[in-house]
């Protein structure tokens, strides 16, 4: 699959069963007490680059909540 | 979550909302082909929908996203040496309350000396379902979003 295909998958363009089916996969999800994959992240506000790792480095504890307007 | 967010910040517990990819696509906020696009849209979030926590944006491939589940609104929480100490499929609160005065719980124990060893633990949680909320959410999308949901399922 190309980058571009990739990405226009991952962002389907209608909520139907064959689209968004395939991107449940929680039970392939990191498993918990094991170190977290890391990646690139930007703040919505400043377009400025950082990461997950960062995120987390920065508190004790720290929730993350992934979602969308939609 | 905000309020989940508040909470906690002086307990150094940080708070994020990770920006993925449109899960019910519709004519107003249609599915994402550009970074420009997601920082509008993660913007619209904020403003809309008043969220208060840091808004991060995942690449427009959804990289970390799709590393993690690809689950529509999760939740997941690390401890600072990037070790995730809870995870859910779906986002809720008065779950995610419940884990971190554990965990934090767990921090005072450590300090008290105690000997802890982790184990895996799973459990079924129950959150609320507010339909009215969620087709009127669905609806600010775009009203094709509604008809797929309906269609959907």
């Amino acid at each position: 699959m190309s980058d571009q295909d990739l990405i226009e998958k991952y962002n389907y363009d209608e909520f139907v069963p064959d689209k968004f089916m395939p991107w449940m996969r929680f039970a392939e999800s990191p498993n918990l007490g094991e170190t977290a994959p890391d990646f690139p992240l930007w703040h919505a506000e400043t377009q400025e680059e950082t990461s997950l790792s960062a995120i987390w480095k920065s508190n004790l504890y720290t929730i993350v909540e992934f979602g969308s307007f939609t | 979550m905000n309020k989940i967010a508040d909470k906690y910040a002086a307990d150094d517990v940080g708070s994020i909302f990770l920006y993925t990819h449109e899960a019910h696509p519709g004519e107003v906020m249609p599915e994402l082909r550009s970074m420009e696009q997601k920082f509008e849209h993660a913007l619209k979030l904020r403003d809309i929908y008043g969220v208060t926590r840091p808004i991060l944006l995942d690449s427009l491939d959804g990289a970390c996203h799709r590393r993690y589940g690809s689950m529509p609104n999760m939740t997941w929480i690390f401890n600072r040496s990037g070790t995730p100490i809870y995870k859910s499929d779906w986002s809720d609160a008065n779950s995610v309350d419940n884990a971190i005065a554990y965990f934090l719980d767990v921090t005072k124990r450590r300090r008290n000396k105690e000997r802890l060893a982790p184990f895996r633990v799973e459990r079924l949680d129950y959150r609320n379902q507010d339909q009215e909320q969620f087709y009127a959410g669905l609806a600010r999308n775009g009203p094709r979003a509604v008809t797929e949901f309906k269609d959907a399922f």
